[in-house]
């Protein structure tokens, strides 16, 4: 029995797939409720018709690790999208409502409890010891918007960050006039 | 405290009560809307990258928004955000533009059209904004006011000039467009609590 070469050609075949677009994977991605979701439920029921080889466990990794680098190749290196979004399990939204303006910070708790969480939030965490927005967290994380979003809903969402208010958290879409007062003289002391 | 859009109300208060609020900085293409917004800001400019919101086809690029940050007062951080340039210009305002005191609209004179975009933009979602003739290229046209008429700009729309290389230029045109949004909320709605605005505030 030869394991080397069937497993090898079989790889092959994991990465056909691979030329399906990139888009086919995004949705993949926003649709379902995240990759590791797919790892756990999708390949017990596949029906392998080939014998186990030690190359199974890595059968699933060309789909979602190496797929992206090829459309991948041209974006900043610091943002490659799906690489981000593997950070938020594949979601896309947040529960908590936070506009690209709303200004978070880290509270005492979150200190304390900062070497429990994983690796980004820590990151979050420290950056947010002083009140930064939500565009700031993305900018200097260098991670998507909507990934900055994800991460620190699920932060306020354990009562890790305060969520400061913003125009609209009254509900409206504009700013009410005590807001534009103040910002108009606090232009006007600059 | 409140915190509203959040399910979970009990996060217990800050220990400052902070806000925040954002002014977006349109126009064409090299026309001092990255200058404006770095001639007042503490800091250089940030750049973050969002999903173009409409994902029609293969999702290839993110596009850049570039912002400053500044404190007015120890509890306001006003954020200055550029509006971002997308294939089609208006398609991905929306996250940018909701909730925003306002918006500056620089114009090269000598390029009207390239604004014309971001005008109809804020016209159509009222959002109220200013016009910032930026005199970087200045020529001697005289008709700017020909111009501007031309382009069906409303009249109560302010018109400053503002070279975007200096700050108190800058600051004047944002305190323009403060006052400005200020008549123009009360204007739309006049409730009954709030006083007229009429009356400058030091």
């Amino acid at each position: 029995m030869t394991p080397a070469p069937d497993g090898h050609r079989r790889r092959r075949h994991a990465e056909a797939p691979a030329e399906q677009t990139f888009a086919d994977l995004m949705n993949g991605f926003s649709l379902d409720s995240g990759r590791r979701k797919v790892r756990r439920v999708a390949p017990p029921p596949r029906t392998n018709p080939r014998e186990e080889s030690p190359s199974v466990a890595h059968e699933d990794w060309p789909t979602i690790a190496d797929e992206p680098l090829a459309p991948a190749a041209p974006i900043p290196p610091a943002a490659s999208i799906v690489r981000a979004y593997a950070y938020t399990g594949g979601r896309t939204r947040s529960n908590v409502n936070l506009e690209i303006e709303t200004l978070v910070s880290a509270n005492d708790q979150a200190h304390q409890s900062a070497g429990m969480l994983q690796a980004e939030h820590q990151q979050i965490i420290e950056l947010c010891r002083a009140p930064r927005s939500v565009a700031e967290v993305a900018a200097l994380m260098r991670i998507p918007l909507g990934v900055a979003k994800v991460l620190l809903g699920d932060l306020a969402e354990r009562g890790l960050v305060d969520v400061h208010l913003t125009a609209t958290s009254a509900g409206g879409d504009m700013p009410d006039l005590g807001l534009m007062e103040r910002v108009l003289s606090g232009l006007r002391r600059l | 405290m409140d915190y509203v859009g959040s399910r979970f109300p009990d996060y217990g208060p800050p220990g400052r009560d902070l806000t925040s609020a954002k002014v977006v900085v349109a126009g064409g293409f090299g026309v001092g809307k990255s200058t404006f917004i770095r001639s007042i800001v503490e800091g250089d400019l940030l750049t973050c990258a969002a999903l173009p919101p409409e994902r029609a086809g293969a999702v290839t690029k993110l596009v850049r928004i570039e912002f400053g940050r500044l404190w007015l007062d120890p509890g306001l951080a006003l954020h200055l955000f550029v509006a971002p340039q997308w294939q089609t210009p208006q398609a991905g305002w929306n996250d940018v533009v909701r909730g925003a005191v306002g918006a500056v609209v620089l114009l090269d004179i000598m390029r009207p059209a390239d604004s014309v975009d971001a005008i109809r933009y804020f016209e159509d979602h009222k959002i109220p904004y200013v016009i910032a003739l930026n005199n970087l290229h200045a020529h001697p046209r005289g008709d700017v006011a020909g111009v501007l008429h031309a382009m069906g700009i409303d009249p109560i729309v302010p018109i400053v000039n503002c070279d975007p290389r200096y700050r108190h230029l800058v600051r004047q045109t944002l305190i323009a467009l403060a006052e400005h949004a200020k008549l123009d909320r009360w204007r739309r709605e006049p409730g009954p609590g709030d006083t007229t605005p009429l009356a400058p505030v030091c």
